[in-house]
């Protein structure tokens, strides 16, 4: 009924270097013909991207006296060190890096924590618990952001990173418990009572098997849960005022005018502000691919 | 979340929880300006604005000098965006939160309104009397900035609008002069469209560029005093005038004066379209050259602008204000009418770069942004009508919207435009 | 902790399990915390404002009235709430199914014998990392009617009368702002799926192929039934997902040409921040929120009911 044993082995290709090493196992043809498909779907799905790039390395004058669209008559890597000037980004990188470190681990463990309980503790109200948590997924932002707004100012905690925690925690609780109590279902409860026949408590079987046996499922969800954090604006556009608590999302928007915009500083800021999340995902992809192949071997 | 939530009981603690954490009077509308009281006074001010990077280093480096004289410490937060953007939203939750700043600018009209209204904003009629700004800022934009008769900010700027094109296409299609009357522009148009050029650039996304098309026409068919009484109201909108402002409108569409597909079009897109030689010309205000032109780096002969041919006695312009509120729980409200007054001082206009000031002596430098200076001029002839979008509530504006949406599509007649729009104005005066 | 798995993998599963009590105080212990944050910075917030759906307040004055259900009648007569809701169906409807099958397709092609697939897994992914600020500009300058890639493409291949100003009529609004929705939320059910195609054992596939199964018939009887927790897991957070679609389409057409790309999310948004229409606006909340949680009932059940097995 249940096996995890080819969740933890990772997909050879995942950990091949890239383009440049050739699979000798298969045969070149079929390969070749798929790989035909597959980059041509691929070069139509990047190209709106390269639109951005293009804009990010051509001066603001020409952007603006030949439209968005030509060609660029002139390129420049300056609009990058105007960007991180005009972005903040050495202090809104600094933010975001601290808050994803904090926040991310942290609400990945208090919802690990829950999902447990949900999936392997038979904790009364099981159902009820699992049909809010289900609703946080649904309910607007928009909605709570006076009421939080207050409360964090009556603890004097706006304009502070430590205030995004909350909200950024609780927003990211629904999704993160989802799918993790998923994952956690599939562990066999046998090694679990197996466990408790050899005196391990809760705690204990959390964290010693529990937790190992679903790291890859843990960095999954970590990762999608990074990606929301680093990106989110609404919050941190409500919570924070001076330059020097800003997140990246925030100081995007120094690049609007009131009359027009600095698309090409923006381009560049962009660019600045997503590349370490991809260098991440990138170095990960292999985690996210083992990870979640856990929640989908119950076959 | 679950049903038990749903109970009585849970209701009534809900509801007394909401009342407390709002700091609201529980239920009816009454008490809420009796119960305002003022924090009391410090030595340290937060003011927040909208300046984008190009200005707010100015904006800092004023308020610090002030500082210094006042012995003051006033912090200056920006969230730069357009008035669709985030600045409202973030002002309001700041307000409603008990935080608010000390001192914020905000566009004039309708979108300053509900801080007047909801009484977030301190009657600044003591001030006007105590620092005389009623003798010195123009006196229209003070105008678009009180509310039910109670002034409620200190306007700094006044954009005008009007036309701004491309020199090199209006010589290609032979048009040497700006037309003076609404026939002369119909006819540049035909002839700017016959040698390949797209005439006016606007785009209908978000509905306010594409209104400046629309309001011009009305002001060219209504003239001055029908249409101040139609913006409020005080008119019918189901009239001939009104129709024909329609048809116009239309006429615009289908005879490809304004770019195929314009509704769907980004402001922020086409606006700058005559900077690129795509289309011949725009309709805004002089914030134009300093957001495109010069950085354009094309010279400044290469543009022009002039005021739009109403065929009026008095020809008018669209204009719109921004100025300055206090929080109304302030406790340091007369020392931010120091700093406003500080700021609306020509000098401090100057210093600031503002290229379409409320005062007099802060004109644009004609070496430096010689078409902004144009404006200054006219302004001194042409008074303004407020901009549509700050004259309607933004509900109404957007109703309006779509009015201009399905008659531009085709889905409504001149006729039943003009009829929506009675509907949609009278509903918001009876309101 | 390979050895551990390959033991667990050799346990004999036991098909039926004992009925038993409740998990007791340990099992609050590991709840305690998530489920304090989440009451705490969500559920009560959201309950605080479900008040403000039963009253005229502004969303500024210090006062407001209360209105009883008036708020609710009136969601019921709002022509541009029907429209929203029709957009919303719509949109669920296609930015569910599209990503997803796309998804799985594109998972099994990079699953087959494919180079690159780092590379290509990144490919796919991008724009799901994008802010959607300049997601708005991009597909924008796409669409442009005149100057744009995409009537320049159809052009170019000599199909002119289908170049069209996208975004600029009612009749291809949606649809085309539902493009850059497939876009974006095509890498999440690819990579899923991606996993979840590792996860199923060759030698399935093997006894397939003796029973004289074609690729079809494999993909049909071993495949889709293999997948199905992943389809669980894929369905529920993109319904979710397409379900709250706002800040897309309040970037792409602010809800244009006129209303006529509103959905419930930006109707929502329209009335409590631009339009000072608090009271109404979280009543429209409070409708997204009531539908959802009756949509999400069956997943939930079937959630929780194999869990209690």
């Amino acid at each position: 009924m249940t096996s995890i044993a080819p969740v933890a082995a990772l997909p050879e290709a995942v950990v091949s270097t890239g383009p440049a090493a050739p699979d000798t196992k298969k045969p070149a043809k079929g390969g070749l013909v798929t790989t035909a498909i597959v980059a041509v779907v691929a070069l139509v799905w990047i190209a709106p991207l390269a639109l951005l790039v293009v804009t990010a390395v051509r001066p603001l004058s020409d952007f603006i006296s030949t439209g968005p669209l030509a060609w660029p008559k002139d390129f420049t890597l300056s609009n990058f060190a105007d960007a991180w000037r005009i972005g903040n980004f050495a202090s809104t990188y600094r933010n975001s890096l601290i808050l994803v470190l904090l926040k991310v681990p942290l609400g990945v463990l208090i919802s690990a924590m829950l999902a447990f309980a949900l999936a392997k503790l038979r904790i009364r109200f099981g159902r009820v618990i699992m049909f809010s948590v289900f609703l946080g997924l649904t309910i607007p932002i928009y909605i709570t952001i006076v009421p939080i707004f207050i409360m964090l100012r009556t603890a004097g905690a706006t304009d502070s990173l430590i205030g995004l925690m909350g909200p950024y925690l609780a927003f990211g609780i629904p999704f993160e418990v989802l799918v993790l109590q998923s994952f956690f279902r599939q562990v066999p409860d046998e090694i679990i009572e197996a466990a408790k026949i050899d005196g391990a408590n809760s705690w204990r079987i959390f964290f010693t098997i529990m937790l190992p046996l679903s790291a890859p499922a843990l960095v999954t969800v970590g990762i999608l849960d990074a990606v929301s954090t680093w990106n989110e604006l609404l919050f941190a556009l409500i919570l924070l005022n001076s330059d020097n608590s800003k997140t990246i999302p925030v100081g995007l928007l120094n690049f609007q005018g009131q009359f027009a915009n600095n698309n090409t500083g923006l381009a560049a800021g962009i660019l600045i502000a997503v590349v370490p999340i991809l260098i991440a995902y990138t170095l990960l992809q292999r985690y996210i691919v083992g990870g979640l192949t856990a929640g989908a071997t119950k076959g | 979340m679950t049903g038990n939530a749903f109970t009585r009981r849970g209701f009534l603690g809900l509801s007394a929880s909401a009342a407390a954490a709002f700091g609201l009077a529980a239920c009816t509308g009454t008490g809420g300006a009796s119960t305002q009281n003022s924090a009391p006074a410090t030595k340290d001010m937060r003011m927040f604005t909208y300046e984008g990077d190009e200005t707010i280093g100015l904006l800092k480096t004023q308020v610090k000098n002030w500082d210094a004289t006042a012995d003051m410490t006033t912090t200056v937060d920006s969230l730069p965006g357009s008035g669709a953007a985030q600045y409202p939203d973030k002002l309001r939750t700041e307000l409603l939160g008990g935080k608010g700043p000390d001192l914020w600018r905000i566009w004039g009209g309708q979108i300053g309104s509900p801080f007047a209204t909801a009484k977030q904003a301190a009657d600044l009629a003591p001030y006007y009397e105590k620092f005389g700004w009623g003798d010195r800022i123009n006196e229209n934009a003070v105008a678009g900035m009180t509310f039910d008769g109670v002034k409620s900010g200190v306007p700094f700027l006044v954009a005008a609008v009007g036309a701004w094109t491309n020199q090199e296409l209006f010589a290609k299609a032979k048009i040497d002069n700006p037309p003076t009357s609404y026939a002369e522009l119909e006819e540049a148009n035909d002839r700017l469209l016959a040698a390949g050029i797209t005439p006016l650039g606007t785009g209908g996304k978000y509905g306010w560029h594409i209104m400046r098309l629309f309001e011009y026409l009305l002001e060219s068919t209504a003239g001055p005093e029908l249409h101040d009484k139609l913006l409020v109201g005080a008119e019918s909108w189901d009239r001939p005038e009104v129709v024909e402002a329609f048809t116009r409108f239309k006429k615009w569409q289908d005879k490809k004066w304004i770019p195929e597909g314009a509704l769907g079009l980004d402001p922020s897109d086409i606006e700058p379209a005559f900077v690129q030689g795509k289309t011949a010309y725009t309709i805004a205000g002089t914030w134009v050259e300093a957001a495109f032109i010069v950085p354009s780096k094309k010279p400044a002969s290469d543009f022009s602008t002039f005021l739009l041919p109403t065929d009026q006695s008095v020809v008018r312009h669209s204009g719109f204000v921004e100025g300055y509120m206090i929080n109304a729980n302030s406790g340091n409200k007369d020392k931010a009418a120091e700093l406003i007054d500080f700021i609306v001082k020509p000098e401090t206009q100057k210093a600031l770069q503002n290229t379409s000031s409320t005062v007099t002596g802060a004109e644009p430098e004609k070496s430096k942004l010689p078409l902004s200076a144009e404006w200054a001029e006219i302004n001194k002839t042409s008074p303004f009508y407020t901009i549509q979008d700050q004259a309607f509530p933004k509900k109404q504006a957007d109703q309006y919207f779509t009015v201009q949406s399905d008659i531009l599509q085709g889905k409504i007649t001149p006729a039943e435009s003009a009829k929506q729009m009675q509907e949609i104005i009278s509903a918001w005066v009876q309101k | 902790m390979t050895a551990l798995t390959t033991a667990l993998a050799r346990t004999e599963p036991v098909a039926w399990r004992k009925p038993k009590r409740h998990g007791g105080l340990s099992a609050w212990l590991f709840a305690v915390p998530a489920l304090a944050v989440y009451v705490v910075f969500l559920v009560y917030p959201a309950l605080t404002s479900l008040w403000f759906s039963f009253t005229d307040w502004d969303g500024l004055s210090p006062t407001y009235n209360v209105v009883g259900l008036d708020n609710y009648a009136a969601v019921v007569q709002d022509p541009v709430v029907a429209t929203a809701a029709k957009n919303n169906l719509v949109w669920t409807v296609v930015t569910l199914t599209v990503p997803v099958v796309m998804g799985l397709a594109l998972a099994i092609l990079l699953n087959g014998k494919v180079r690159g697939k780092p590379i290509l897994r990144l490919i796919f992914y991008t724009p799901a990392v994008l802010p959607l600020v300049s997601i708005a500009s991009i597909w924008g300058w796409l669409y442009n009617p005149q100057y744009g890639a995409i009537n320049e493409f159809l052009r170019l291949i000599g199909l002119d009368a289908l170049a069209q100003p996208w975004l600029g009529q009612d009749s291809t609004a949606l649809a085309a702002v539902m493009v850059p929705a497939i876009w974006l939320r095509t890498g999440f059910p690819m990579l899923l799926y991606l996993a979840a195609l590792q996860g199923i054992p060759k030698e399935l596939y093997e006894a397939a192929t003796v029973d004289g199964a074609t690729r079809w018939q494999q993909f049909l009887f071993v495949t889709m039934p293999s997948l199905k927790p992943a389809h669980y897991i894929v369905i529920a957070l993109s319904l979710i997902d397409s379900f709250k679609v706002f800040d897309l389409i309040y970037a792409m057409t602010y809800g244009g040409p006129g209303t006529t790309t509103q959905v419930m999310g930006t109707w929502m948004y329209a009335n409590v921040f631009q339009y000072y229409n608090a009271g109404y606006g979280t009543a429209i909340a409070v409708v997204i929120t009531v539908v959802a949680i009756v949509v999400s009932i069956p997943y939930v059940l079937s959630q929780t009911r194999e869990h209690s097995r």
